[in-house]
């Protein structure tokens, strides 16, 4: 491609950006920039100039009032997004703090306070269930003897009621009582250590308010229209991510029309995490499309020819976030990706990655944030890599050596001081060589032929940083399209450039081609829906206010009319369009009143039929999705076990009704039964016992001493002595090993894990509850109960795991408790409780099992102490 | 009150949203309507906290102006004649602005005296910007002097009568007087001069002061306090040239090019120079350059490019003779070249699109990847189908010279 044979005047100087103004409203108003002759050397009577900026641009009307909805509300999203009034602190210690310095403050307490109230079971769970029964709730006052293990909570919960109520007072006096329980508490009622989890709430809110403030990850958009190859087909494919939390990505066949409407189903795939970004390039004839999400990106590749399905190609997985992902639009299955560390790699599908710098620091000067991003330019080998200070270019073959810088923010594009990049983009379709490059003050258009100098400089006057670019290449003779758009402002700009004159066929210096137009936004079909019911009306504000999260747009001509097809994603995932048409050049004689409130797009109109009809169906799919879902959801561990699992019990096969009955007699007759020939029978076989060669992990075994009462028998055990004991159980059980290969008797495991567990206390058995032990179960056995085994509650069971008396009360308050969970589920498995015991328990040793004792599995069942009186519950 | 100030400060402000939006709706007259309303408001307000708005009227009333359907010339000229005396720290760029106005619409004498009146304001000490601004305003009455020099001296060219020539020699030369102490001055600050010089030098050169042009050229070119403009070289060569300087200077003037612009559509001129030299050296340089003009996407479908490549790629395989510049030239480029330029679907679309492009690129495979390459097979395989002669030679030379294609993949 020729280089312009003059460019437009400009100083050029160096240093560190001026001083500016920074988001002056009317920046981008008035000015021309500089002029140029037009038709340089050409024989021409008077001399003409063209200006850079300010000269005629072609004439696109929207057709409609507002954007239509283009596909049915994405149903699964609806969690309300966070807003700023979620996080923010807003009470009088703000207003009294906005005197000060306007920060915003934010509202730790009000978060840290729904969590206990949403999520209790977290939040204190175990203790909460443990203590239960001393916290009464009612309003009778105590008897004398409940006082002693009791505490009333309602005075308690008078007092927070009060102390609600003078939020605010300046006079506040401690209330002892508060203070007295909660200095009694604080540090051992919260399931996570306060502190802790303080830390984590805060810091997650401190994150949440910075995506608040700018979210950067939704960079380059999750939108991309895939136009068919054959261009007489009016089709083409939108890609789009969906579900509820954006984790499904749709390629969804569309035919343009009047109003674009969707074809088929879409083809879909669940994808492992939230996709931010949809990148896509078509090289010899086929799509490639990438995905970017936090951790992962893929590449999809998208056959040319229609009704041939997507196949996904290949996925990378990162340590730290990716923060960019472009594909090339020159070699296929080439793509680039940078990662939050400052890390740039060019992925190809066949040789898959290569790093091709590596820098946590920013190119030009000191900028906090970690955002990359890389795109391609006119060399299939070069790469540009930005961050917030400026764009290089670098040569893949040679990344340290070969590289130039093509844009910084500074003096020499003459930028403002705060200045910073957003989001570049290489403009490949409309001119090989050149960048567009979008700051939150201004958009710049760069040649990589010259670098340094914007072709283009324009203040966009935009409220939120542009993070989504899309281009529209124009034939020779016409302008290039460029559409901008904000997230969180869902504002949405149209501008035209020009790299070629009128008429002319040699390439001119790059000129700004008439106003900016502004296009609609999603929440301005607001005004167009019917009239809603007030909460109604407020839940739909919120998801047309949703931000923007990406931006295509595709072009379509027919025989009567070019027009241009805006398509828009929110975060919450529904996409919308909005068609523009283009009205070719009207001879100026020809005196057309052009008053604003007589075209189509004024405000105020009303929707044509068509679109009036996509508005109603929208809705009405919206709220029958709310009427589903009336709250948000909430996450309860309470269900440990899905329904069918558990139904799986409730039926009792042959062999629980004779193990039942078996029980019964047992029971009746005060005996014991000899032989558990019904096991006998059927018993699994035994499974390879997993010996507890690395012991129970010392947290848990730790936590059984402490709980059996002898945590100091066991330090010192840990500490100091038996070190001759335990070396030779260590011996035994090599030895053992060396023995037991093939052979299915659990004897000799036994007994040596026996002889080790029981050297860790002289006084009692311990528990070993460790996983390694738990393991034993045999995988072919019924599903684990999912009540805690009746056996379990009775004090004799209780004690013959070694639990003091004094705590076995509240342990079985602690379990009762569990079971009421399941009140419906109590009965079938209460009356096999001996067949739970047998196939889900541990072997247990009793106090009366002797490690001698050879014991062969299905024989465990029949120890002595649980066999004599098996409890049924209380 | 202070409500009451808080108030009217909305006021204001959603008095701007709703011009701001309005103008980027095209809907000029509303815009016009709100912006009478928001310099009223300007009117009453007393507060002096807010900083001058002349600006934001200057800019969105000049944008108004320049697209509302009722607004003339005149009327835009009144308007910017107030905004001049608003704001003296603006006076300069409102005056070249109003002058580019002037100049777009094609008022060019009108022009001319507005630069000129600004030329001679003066008013205490200026800063660095409004000594950029001067100076800019100066080199556009330069320009707009040449233009005039550039007229005068096309009617002396063309008349006969000598008596009326004298008057216009004269003028002329004033003309060149004025034009030139314009041009000089901005010439030596950094920055982006293009057609500042480009007139400067064509005065010179018309005077025979061809010492200076290339010295202002030079400097234009070769100063690294300016930016790397590839026109400053063009201009230099284009000189050069135009001078019959050597190849020798030639040469050194397109390498240097070549360095900073490998792109520039200029190569195909330097790579043929390059050919016909008899260094070897040169040749070499000459093979470089067009293998790296063609790595860039702009080029990709340049049949003189591809054409070039294949005559000297063909030159040096027939003669045998320094294979190993090709096989160099080629080891950096075998892994993404073949899937850049020639993948079976550019072979179909260029077959279809532009024969003689297929030819060259066919050869050009032929030679670098053999006879089984794909791009070649399918376009030799069409181009015997479809009975073009060149064809059938081409694939006769591509299969006896495998041996070349084996030391070059080799």
């Amino acid at each position: 491609m020729e280089f312009p044979a003059a460019l437009f005047p400009a100083y050029f100087g160096t240093g560190p950006p001026r001083e500016g103004l920074g988001l002056a409203p009317a920046a981008g108003w008035g000015e021309h920039g500089q002029v140029l002759e037009a038709g340089l050397g050409r024989r021409q009577i008077e001399t003409s100039f063209v200006p850079r900026r300010g000269g005629k641009g072609e004439s696109w009307e929207p057709t409609d009032a507002a954007a239509v909805p283009l596909l049915p509300p994405n149903a699964g999203c609806l969690i309300p997004l966070l807003t700023p009034r979620d996080v923010i602190y807003r009470g009088i210690f703000h207003r009294k703090l906005r005197r000060v310095r306007s920060e915003a403050t934010l509202d730790f307490t009000k978060q840290l306070s729904h969590f206990f109230v949403d999520h209790p079971e977290d939040a204190f769970g175990t203790l909460g269930q443990l203590l239960h029964q001393n916290f009464y709730l009612g309003n009778s006052s105590l008897g004398k003897q409940a006082r002693e293990c009791t505490i009333r909570m309602t005075a308690l919960m008078e007092e927070i009621d009060r102390l609600d109520a003078r939020r605010g007072c300046p006079q506040q006096y401690p209330v002892s009582r508060l203070r007295w329980f909660s200095h009694f508490c604080r540090d051992w009622l919260f399931e996570v250590p306060l502190g802790l989890l303080a830390d984590n709430v805060h810091e997650e809110l401190l994150l949440q308010w910075a995506d608040l403030l700018f979210d950067d990850s939704l960079t380059g958009g999750a939108l991309t229209w895939l136009p068919s190859e054959d261009m007489g087909a009016h089709m083409g494919c939108l890609v789009y991510p969906g579900g509820q939390s954006m984790n499904h990505l749709y390629f969804q066949d569309v035919v343009l029309e009047e109003l674009p409407r969707a074809q088929g189903p879409p083809v879909h795939f669940e994808l492992n995490g939230r996709i931010r970004q949809v990148a896509a390039a078509c090289v010899d004839g086929e799509d490639f499309v990438g995905i970017r999400s936090d951790y992962h990106c893929g590449v999809w590749r998208v056959p040319g020819r229609m009704e041939a399905a997507p196949s996904p190609l290949q996925v990378i997985r990162t340590n730290v976030p990716a923060s960019c992902l472009t594909v090339s639009p020159h070699l296929p299955g080439e793509l680039a990706v940078c990662t939050q560390s400052g890390t740039l790699y060019l992925w190809n599908v066949e040789t898959g990655l290569q790093r091709l710098r590596h820098d946590p620091h920013t190119m030009f000067f000191r900028d906090q944030s970690p955002w990359r991003w890389s795109d391609f330019t006119a060399h299939p080998r070069i790469l540009s890599y930005a961050d917030r200070t400026g764009l290089q270019c670098l040569d893949s073959r040679a990344p340290e050596r070969c590289h130039f810088d093509l844009f910084k923010v500074g003096e020499e594009a003459c930028c403002q001081q705060n200045e910073r990049v957003m989001l570049p983009m290489y403009l490949g379709k409309a001119h090989p060589s050149q960048h567009l490059v979008t700051t939150q003050f201004s958009v710049y258009v760069l040649d990589e032929r010259l670098p340094m100098v914007p072709l283009l400089k324009w203040e966009h006057m935009m409220k939120a940083p542009p993070l989504f670019a899309c281009l529209i290449p124009g034939d020779p003779g016409r302008s290039h399209k460029v559409l901008l758009s904000t997230s969180r402002t869902q504002e949405l700009l149209l501008l035209q450039y020009r790299g070629k004159m009128w008429g002319w066929g040699s390439q001119s210096a790059c000129q700004l081609a008439g106003p900016p137009q502004k296009l609609h936004s999603i929440t301005s079909c607001l005004q167009h829906l019917p009239t809603q019911l007030p909460h109604h009306h407020r839940l739909l504000q919120q998801r047309l206010g949703a931000p923007a999260a990406g931006l295509s747009a595709a072009l379509h001509e027919d025989q009567i009319q070019e027009s241009l097809l805006v398509f828009q994603l929110s975060e919450a995932g529904d996409v919308f369009c909005q068609r523009l048409t283009h009205e070719a050049m009207q001879p100026p004689q020809q005196l057309v009143p052009t008053s604003g409130d007589e075209t189509p797009a004024a405000p105020g109109s009303s929707p044509l039929p068509a679109a009036a009809l996509r508005y109603r169906h929208w809705l009405k799919a919206f709220s029958k999705g709310c009427g589903e879902h009336p709250q948000r959801p909430t996450f309860s561990q309470k269900r440990l076990f899905t329904r069918k699992e558990l139904k799986y019990l409730v039926e009792p096969s042959a062999l629980h009704q004779r193990a039942r009955q078996q029980l019964h007699q047992a029971m009746q007759e005060g005996g014991c039964i000899q032989h558990w020939d019904i096991l006998a029978a059927q018993t699994p076989p035994v499974p390879q016992p997993r010996e507890p060669a690395e012991g129970p992990d010392t947290l848990s075994a730790r936590l059984t001493a402490a709980w059996s009462g002898d945590w100091c028998h066991w330090w010192e055990e840990r500490s100091s002595f038996n070190m001759v004991q335990r070396q030779r159980a260590l011996r035994e059980r090599r030895r053992r090993q060396k023995r037991a290969r093939g052979r299915r008797s659990l004897s000799a495991s036994f007994t040596s894990s026996l002889t080790y567990q029981s050297d860790l206390s002289d006084t009692g058995p311990s528990l070993p509850l460790s996983p390694s032990t738990l393991t034993l179960e045999p995988a072919s056995s019924s599903p684990p109960s999912p009540v805690p085994d009746e056996a379990l509650l009775s004090s004799q069971s209780l004690q013959c795991r070694g639990i003091p008396k004094e705590r076995r009360k509240m342990l079985r308050d602690y379990l009762s408790v569990c079971v009421e969970g399941y009140p419906e589920l109590l009965e079938p498995a209460s009356s096999q409780p001996s067949i739970a015991l047998s196939q889900s328990q541990p072997p247990i040793p009793s106090s009366q099992s002797q490690p001698s004792t050879q014991l062969s599995y299905s024989q465990t069942s029949s120890l002595p102490s649980r066999r004599k009186r098996p409890r049924m519950g209380f | 009150s202070y409500e009451h100030k808080v108030n009217f400060k909305k006021s204001k402000e959603a008095c701007l949203s709703y011009i701001q939006d309005a103008m980027l709706q095209k809907q000029w007259e509303r815009a016009a309507e709100f912006l009478t309303f928001y310099v009223e408001s300007l009117e009453k307000d007393f507060s002096r906290e807010h900083v001058n708005p002349s600006e934001l009227i200057w800019r969105i009333g000049s944008e108004i102006l320049c697209h509302h359907s009722q607004s003339s010339v005149k009327e835009f000229n009144s308007f910017i004649e107030q905004m001049k005396t608003l704001g003296v720290k603006r006076y300069l760029k409102v005056c070249l602005e109003h002058a580019f106005h002037l100049l777009c619409n094609g008022l060019i004498d009108e022009a001319y005296q507005n630069l000129a009146l600004a030329e001679s304001w003066r008013f205490g000490e200026q800063t660095t910007l409004q000594d950029k601004e001067m100076k800019l305003v100066q080199a556009y009455r330069g320009l707009l002097d040449y233009y005039r020099w550039s007229k005068q001296k096309n009617i002396l060219l063309h008349s006969q009568d000598e008596f009326e020539d004298l008057s216009v020699e004269q003028e002329m030369h004033s003309c060149f007087r004025k034009a030139a102490v314009g041009l000089k001055e901005i010439i030596k600050i950094p920055g982006v001069w293009d057609l500042f010089v480009k007139c400067y030098v064509d005065l010179l050169e018309f005077y025979g002061d061809h010492n200076e042009a290339r010295q202002v050229l030079n400097e234009y070119a070769y100063n690294s306090k300016f930016p790397a403009n590839p026109n400053a070289h063009v201009y230099l060569y284009q000189f050069l040239k135009r001078h019959g300087e050597s190849k020798k200077s030639l040469i050194s003037v397109l390498k240097i090019l070549h360095e900073i612009v490998p792109s520039h559509e200029l190569m195909i001129e330097f790579n043929t120079m390059l050919q016909k030299s008899k260094k070897r050296k040169k040749r070499r340089l000459g093979l470089e350059v067009i293998f790296a003009a063609l790595d860039y996407a702009g080029w990709k479908e340049n049949v003189k490019a591809w054409s070039c490549l294949a005559r000297q790629m063909k030159q040096i395989v027939v003669s045998e003779k320094h294979l190993d510049w090709i096989k160099q030239e080629w080891d950096t480029r075998k892994d993404w070249w073949p899937a850049f330029h020639f993948s079976h679907y550019l072979a179909k679309r260029n077959w279809q699109e532009n024969e003689s492009l297929s030819y060259e690129k066919a050869l050009v495979a032929g030679i670098l990847l053999g006879k089984d390459c794909k791009y070649f097979k399918y376009v030799s395989h069409r181009g015997c189908k479809a009975q073009v002669k060149k064809f059938r030679i081409l694939k006769k030379f591509v299969n006896k010279q495998k041996l070349a294609y084996l030391r070059i993949s080799g």
